[in-house]
C-alpha cells in the first residue's frame, strides 16, 4: 500500500485534487481489481436476469435440485430454479437495498450530524446524545422490528436498515462540520453576510465529502449483510423473490446431498462483500494518505 | 472520574428507557400479532379457529384487555423487578426464566470469541507490523481482510463443511459439551480476529514510525526488545476501544451462528420471537441487548481512561463528549 517514491509527490501536487484522489486510488492494485469486480457485478445483476431463459419465479420439475452442468452453470435449488439467475437476482435486490438504504443513511446522518456541529452549544448536546445512543442500538433487533412494523418489500427493508444504521454516519459529519467551522474560508463567508443555510451546505459539506464518501461505501456492504441476515432469521425479501440470506438458509438443510445448493451462494456473497470493502478501504487510503502505510 | 461514570450511567438508563419506549411502540403500531399468525398456522393446518371465549381468556392473561399506556406502565414498573411475565409461544415459561437460562450461553459464545480473537489477532497484528510490506505482511492483511467482511454465518457453513463433515473432527449438531461450542467460536471470532489483526497492525506501525522509538534504536537497542518493550505496550492500549463496538457486532452474529447450530441461545430466542411475534420476549431480549452492548461500551472506555491517563483527562474536561 505504501508507495516509496521520493520525486512522485512532487508531480501529484500539480494535480486537482480529485485526480490526486484518483492517482491514489489506482497505486492500489485490489482495490482497481475490486472496483472492476463491483462494476461487472453490476452488470450482471442488470443484465443477466434479462437475457437469461429462467427466472426467480419458474418452477421446473424436471431439474429439481440438479447439479451443475451446462444448462444450469450453478445447479438448480428444491423447486428447480436456476441458482445463477438466483444469484443475480439477489445480488440485484442486494445493491437496491444497499443503496437505498445508504441514501435514508445519507439524510438521516447529515441532517443531524451537520446540524448537530454547526449549532454547537445546546443543540449540539441533545443531537449528540441521540446519536450516542443509536451506537448503543441493538441495530439488527430493531431492523427485525421495523420490517415487523413496515412490512416486508425492498423498500421497507431499506427503510429499516438506513434508519437504524445513520449513527457512524452523523458522528463523523458532526466531528466535520465541526473542524471545517473553524476555518478562515467559512469566517470569511459569514463576513461576506452569507446565510447559515449557504455556510452549511456551499462551504462546509463539500468540504466534508471524502470522509462521507468512504462512509457510505463501508455502508453498503453492512447493509448487504444486514439485508442477507435478516432474510437468514426468516424476516426478510418476501419469497419467491430471492436473497442470499434465504438461498443460504435453504441451502444448509442440503449441505450433504446436494453442496452446490450452499457452496454458490455463500462463496458468492463472501465475494461480493469482499470487493466492497476493499473498495471502501482503497477509497480511505485514497482520500486520507496519511493513514495508509 | 466517578462523576463521569454516573454521568455515563445515567445516559445508559435514559437511554434503555427511550429504546423500551419506541419499541413498545412500534410493536403497537405493528400490523397483525401473535394471535393472527397463531390462526393462519392453523387454518392451514385444520379448519379449526379460536373462539371468542379463548381470545378474550388469553388477553386477559396476558392483560392485553388493558389500554396500550397502561400496560407500557405495568412493562416498566416490572422490567425494573425484572419480572417480564410468561412469554407467548412458550406460555407456561417466564421470560426472565428463559433469559436466565439463555444468556450465559450467548454471553459465553460472544466472550470466547473475543478472547480467541485477541489471543490470535494481536500476534498476527505484530507479525504483520514487523514485517510490513513484506510478502508476510501482504498475506496477513488478506486474512485479516477476508476474515472482518466475510459474515459469520458464511464462516460457520465453511466450518461445518470441512471441519464437521469433510474431515469429520468436530460435531455438526448437538449442545451441552465443551467440544460442542468449538466450532461456533471458530465461526464467531473469524470476524473480530480480522478487526483486532488490522487495528494491532496499524497502531504498532503508527507507534513504529515515532520519534521515541528511533531514539531507543538509535541508543542500541535491539529490534525485538524496543518492539515489543517500548512501541508494543504503547500500541495496545487504544486496542480496548475496538472491543466495545465488537461485541455489539458479536451480538448480531450470535442471532445467526445460534440459528445455523442450534443453540439454545438468546440470540436464537429473539429471532423466532420476532418471526412468530411474540412480544414480551421481543421486548425483553431488545432490552438486554441493549443494556449489554452500552455496559460493555462504558466498560471499555472506563478501562480505557484507566490505563491511559490523557484519555482520563480528556474525558473529565470536555464533559464526555
Amino acid at each position: 500500500m505504501a508507495v516509496k517514491a521520493p520525486d512522485k509527490p512532487k508531480k501529484i501536487k500539480s494535480r486537482s485534487r480529485t485526480m490526486t484522489i484518483l492517482a491514489q486510488y489506482f497505486h492500489n492494485k485490489m482495490a482497481v481489481f475490486c472496483a472492476g469486480v463491483i462494476v461487472a457485478l453490476i452488470l450482471l445483476a442488470i443484465f443477466a436476469p434479462i437475457f437469461s431463459p429462467y427466472g426467480y419465479d419458474k418452477v421446473d420439475y424436471t431439474a429439481l435440485r440438479a447439479l451443475p452442468s451446462r444448462e444450469h452453470i450453478f445447479g438448480c435449488d428444491v423447486s428447480g430454479r436456476d441458482i445463477f439467475i438466483l444469484l443475480c437476482y439477489s445480488l440485484r435486490n442486494a445493491l437496491i437495498v444497499g443503496a437505498c438504504s445508504i441514501v435514508v443513511q445519507l439524510i438521516v446522518g447529515l441532517t443531524i450530524g451537520g446540524v448537530a456541529g454547526y449549532c454547537g452549544g445546546r443543540v449540539d448536546g441533545i443531537l449528540g446524545r441521540i446519536i450516542d445512543i443509536m451506537y448503543g442500538f441493538p441495530t439488527f433487533l430493531f431492523n427485525l422490528i421495523l420490517v415487523m412494523v413496515l412490512g416486508r418489500s425492498l423498500f421497507t427493508i431499506s427503510l429499516a436498515i438506513g434508519l437504524t444504521s445513520w449513527a457512524p454516519m452523523a458522528r463523523l459529519v458532526r466531528g466535520q462540520v465541526i473542524t471545517v467551522k473553524q476555518s478562515d474560508y467559512v469566517e470569511a463567508g459569514r463576513a461576506l453576510g452569507s446565510s447559515n443555510f449557504r455556510i452549511l451546505f456551499h462551504y462546509i459539506l463539500p468540504n466534508c465529502l471524502g470522509p462521507i464518501v468512504i462512509c457510505m461505501c463501508q455502508g453498503i456492504p453492512s447493509a448487504m449483510f444486514a439485508e442477507s441476515g435478516m432474510s437468514l432469521v426468516g424476516l426478510g425479501i418476501k419469497p419467491p423473490a430471492p436473497s442470499w440470506g434465504g438461498l443460504i438458509s435453504a441451502g444448509q438443510g442440503y449441505i450433504l446431498s446436494y453442496p452446490h445448493m450452499i457452496l454458490y451462494p455463500a462463496l458468492s456473497f463472501a465475494i461480493v462483500i469482499l470487493a466492497f470493502s476493499y473498495v471502501g478501504d482503497g477509497l480511505r487510503d485514497a482520500f486520507d494518505p496519511r493513514q495508509s502505510k | 472520574m466517578f462523576k463521569y461514570f454516573l454521568k455515563r450511567l445515567g445516559y445508559i438508563v435514559l437511554a434503555v428507557f427511550i429504546i423500551s419506549a419506541l419499541t413498545f411502540g412500534l410493536l403497537q403500531l405493528a400490523p397483525g400479532n401473535y394471535l393472527d399468525t397463531q390462526r393462519i398456522l392453523q387454518q392451514s393446518y385444520s379448519s379449526a379457529t379460536m373462539s371468542d371465549q379463548m381470545r378474550a381468556e388469553w388477553e386477559k392473561f396476558y392483560g392485553m384487555d388493558k389500554p396500550a399506556l397502561q400496560r407500557y406502565a405495568d412493562f416498566l414498573i416490572n422490567a425494573v423487578q425484572l419480572k417480564f411475565g410468561p412469554s407467548y409461544q412458550y406460555s407456561n415459561q417466564r421470560i426472565e426464566d428463559i433469559i436466565a437460562r439463555t444468556l450465559p450461553i450467548s454471553a459465553r459464545l460472544a466472550f470466547s470469541a473475543i478472547l480467541v480473537a485477541l489471543v490470535i489477532g494481536i500476534p498476527l497484528g505484530i507479525i504483520a507490523a514487523i514485517r510490513q510490506n513484506k510478502i508476510l505482511d501482504r498475506v496477513v492483511v488478506l486474512i485479516s481482510m477476508i476474515g472482518s467482511s466475510v459474515p459469520a454465518y458464511v464462516m460457520a457453513i465453511a466450518c461445518t463443511y470441512f471441519l464437521g463433515l469433510k474431515l469429520k473432527w468436530l460435531p455438526t449438531i448437538g449442545w451441552g459439551e465443551p467440544k460442542h461450542y468449538i466450532m461456533p467460536i471458530i465461526a464467531l471470532s473469524l470476524g473480530p480476529i480480522g478487526t483486532v489483526t488490522k487495528y494491532t497492525r496499524g497502531t504498532l506501525v503508527e507507534t513504529l514510525n515515532q520519534e521515541y522509538i528511533r531514539v531507543a534504536r538509535a541508543k542500541g537497542g535491539d529490534f525485538i526488545r524496543v518492539t515489543f518493550k517500548h512501541a508494543l505496550r504503547n500500541s495496545l492500549i487504544p486496542l480496548i476501544t475496538v472491543v466495545g463496538p465488537m461485541l455489539a457486532s458479536l451480538t448480531v452474529g450470535t442471532v445467526f451462528v445460534e440459528n445455523m447450530y442450534a443453540i439454545p441461545g438468546l440470540g436464537q430466542y429473539y429471532a423466532s420471537a420476532a418471526v412468530n411475534r411474540d412480544y414480551p420476549l421481543v421486548m425483553a431480549t431488545t432490552l438486554i441487548f441493549a443494556i449489554m452492548v452500552m455496559g460493555m461500551n462504558l466498560l471499555v472506555d472506563m478501562v480505557h481512561a484507566f490505563l491511559d491517563p490523557r484519555v482520563r483527562v480528556s474525558l473529565t474536561t470536555k464533559g464526555g463528549k
